[in-house]
């Protein structure tokens, strides 16, 4: 059976169930990278500039972990997946930076997806699929099948987020412990998570952290479980729009937690040389200053972030807000 | 007792159960060896005791917190904002801003009505803190305790790039070989301190008086005098400010003993003529290859940490419930 490789890093937490049902229904068998480690990282930080971020390294790690096991690997180019926003520069490079940077890559799908009108959103999947379709099999009936198959897997999925189920569940990656300790009573605290998936949700470049937060009787929501709607009904109210999809998710997601009144604090996780978080995270700290109620901390990370110093810092956060509420 | 384990000094505190010093503080270099050093101030401390003494109750802070507290068997670890910020309210109970420069790191705490608002703690760069004055004290050919002093007597401060120690040092070098004044200089490397840590640490917080300013650069007239310039407000320096991580952590033993009216967990003096031991192995379960540290006390294991994945931290639990050891 053909073999498709799938790096489990950046677009993998947004998109994977969409491109998993596209490939399973045309009959090719889908080769995910593992969870990211050490070595996956390693990797990353030796092949790639040191300009990249964090998660374009680790994105890196996770192209030469499933590269030999694959006859093709999947890394569309995306630049936009709605009108008039843009998908991160560097992301909409990385099949050219792949190339620069590594020999003997088995053949990279990189099809653009470019919604440039309204409604092309999912407009915009559809002319990608049909691309890709094209490469493996000519019967359009079997593409126009697994499209609709795809993008019915994609709406379910969000759903599943929608519903307050937690990124790693809804990708179907359940991580037992996690879902576990989600339903322990000793609980006490909810913040609201600001940040993007792909740092979130791997634990290594997270160090944990939702883990971590958990032990320390915290539970957490993230922007993925708000709608795209309430994203951008809040994103909009800024005085001039926000051109970059990924970070009007955040702007839009901290504006939401702050209108969320059973939220006792806010956490941001950004990862070092981020330029649009470099403005986002600005603006969002700035309207933490005008809400005394909801204190805000922001986390930077980067591949030599220590974890004791991380620990410290949430310890001392959710200490804070503990001896708040006892007044 | 409280015990404060940082990177550069260990601090032991004892108070009496009004919560005043009992005994003079203790004021240790870690020198890279926190077991050896908190063995090391248990027996000073313990050859001042007098027989009717007792120890109540036992609390850790620092960076070496989690390590010391295995040791000594403290009955609350906590972190080092928390521990700080109890000690400030202690000496100033009004006070809204805690300024803490120590060995490597710096923070600041805010503070409203006696509770904990915000915090922030210097990232991955120590530039502005006790190491960085010592290091160029030491190009000066200055000790460091007359560094201060010397600030003092500068007529003309001249301007130096604080954003970065390599360029604050090649600066230094260059206004050195101009010719100014050493005063000057000394006095331009305390304000550029200062400005690095108000743009650093103190960016976007509401710094209003009663200002504390604690740690082991508190000592330093220099430094204070250019925060009170810069801040143009008194800067209040407590009677023990470079204890004031130990004396928080004592206050906050006590009140958790006095809380749950319990016994202590502290080990007794015993522990200084113990052998301890710690070792480090990378595990090879997975390809995280993590560092285990291992702390063993004659053949038992005390603790295990360093694992991402709780492995071998479990011992970590069993032995919170060791034995007290008898001198």
């Amino acid at each position: 059976m053909v073999k498709i490789g799938i790096p489990r890093a950046l677009f993998y937490y947004y998109y994977y169930p969409l491109w998993r049902a596209f490939f399973n229904s045309l009959g090719l068998e889908v080769i995910l990278s593992p969870q990211t480690n050490k070595a996956i990282l390693d990797d990353g930080i030796k092949t790639t500039l040191s300009e990249a971020c964090l998660p374009v390294k680790v994105f890196f790690g996770h192209a030469m972990a499933v590269a030999e096991q694959v006859d093709y690997l999947f890394v569309p180019r995306i630049t936009r997946v709605e009108p008039k926003a843009y998908i991160c520069p560097k992301f909409m490079g990385l099949p050219d930076m792949l190339r620069a940077r590594l020999q003997n890559l088995p053949v990279l799908i990189d099809t653009v997806v470019d919604a440039g009108r309204e409604g092309d959103s999912i407009q915009c999947w559809e002319d990608c699929f049909q691309e890709v379709g094209s490469i493996f099999t000519r019967d359009k009936q079997l593409v126009d099948s697994s499209i609709k198959a795809a993008l019915q897997a994609q709406g379910q999925f969000k759903k599943r987020l929608n519903e307050g189920m937690l990124l790693p569940q809804a990708l179907e990656d359940i991580d037992v412990a996690e879902v576990a300790a989600a339903l322990q009573p000793h609980l006490t605290l909810k913040i609201g998570l600001i940040g993007h998936p792909y740092n979130l949700y791997d634990p290594y470049i997270s160090m944990n952290l939702i883990k971590k937060l958990y032990t320390l009787g915290v539970s957490v929501v993230t922007p993925e479980s708000l709608t795209d709607n309430e994203i951008e009904d809040k994103s909009n109210k800024l005085p001039k729009r926000l051109f970059w999809t990924l970070g009007k998710r955040m702007i839009g997601s901290a504006l939401n937690f702050y209108q969320n009144r059973r939220l006792d604090g806010l956490i941001y996780l950004t990862s070092f040389g981020c330029g649009p978080e470099a403005l986002v995270e600005e603006m969002v700290a700035r309207w933490a200053k005008q809400r005394d109620d909801l204190p805000l901390m922001m986390l930077t990370i980067d591949e030599h972030t220590g974890e004791a110093g991380m620990l410290t810092r949430l310890e001392a956060f959710t200490e804070m807000i503990k001896r708040r509420h006892k007044v | 007792m409280g015990i404060d384990v940082g990177s550069v000094s260990t601090n032991l505190v004892l108070i009496d159960p009004e919560g005043e010093l009992y005994l003079s503080p203790l004021y240790l270099r870690t020198q890279g060896q926190p077991i050896a050093v908190v063995q090391q101030g248990l027996a000073l401390m313990e050859e001042r005791l007098s027989s009717e003494d007792r120890i109540c109750g036992a609390g850790t802070t620092g960076s070496a917190r989690s390590l010391a507290g295995v040791l000594v068997g403290a009955d609350i670890v906590k972190n080092e904002i928390t521990s700080h910020a109890v000690a400030a309210l202690r000496e100033v109970p009004g006070v809204r801003t805690v300024i803490e420069i120590g060995g490597q790191d710096s923070k600041i705490i805010i503070l409203r009505n006696g509770i904990v608002v915000d915090f922030a703690m210097n990232t991955v760069c120590a530039a502005g803190t006790g190491s960085f004055l010592d290091q160029q004290a030491n190009r000066l050919n200055l000790s460091i305790e007359d560094f201060g002093d010397i600030a003092l007597d500068a007529k003309n401060p001249v301007r130096i790039a604080g954003r970065c120690t390599v360029f604050a040092e090649s600066d230094m070098v260059h206004k050195q070989q101009m010719g100014y004044a050493l005063s000057d200089i000394v006095a331009g490397l305390c304000e550029a301190l200062v400005r690095n840590y108000l743009n650093n640490i103190g960016k976007g917080m509401d710094i209003n008086p009663p200002v504390i300013f604690q740690g082991g650069v508190a000592a330093n007239a220099g430094i204070c005098a250019a925060f009170q310039e810069a801040l143009q407000t008194e800067i209040i320096i407590p009677r023990h400010f470079d204890v004031m991580g130990a004396f928080g952590a004592a206050l906050l033993a006590r009140d958790h003993i006095v809380e749950q009216d319990g016994k202590t967990k502290f080990r007794g003096f015993g522990v200084t003529s113990l052998e301890f031991q710690n070792t480090s192995f990378i595990c090879q379960k997975c390809p995280n290859a993590c560092e285990i540290i291992e702390i063993k006390q004659e053949k038992d294991i005390l603790a295990r940490w360093g694992d991402r994945c709780g492995r071998w931290t479990v011992v970590e639990a069993e032995a919170k419930d060791s034995q007290p050891v008898k001198a």
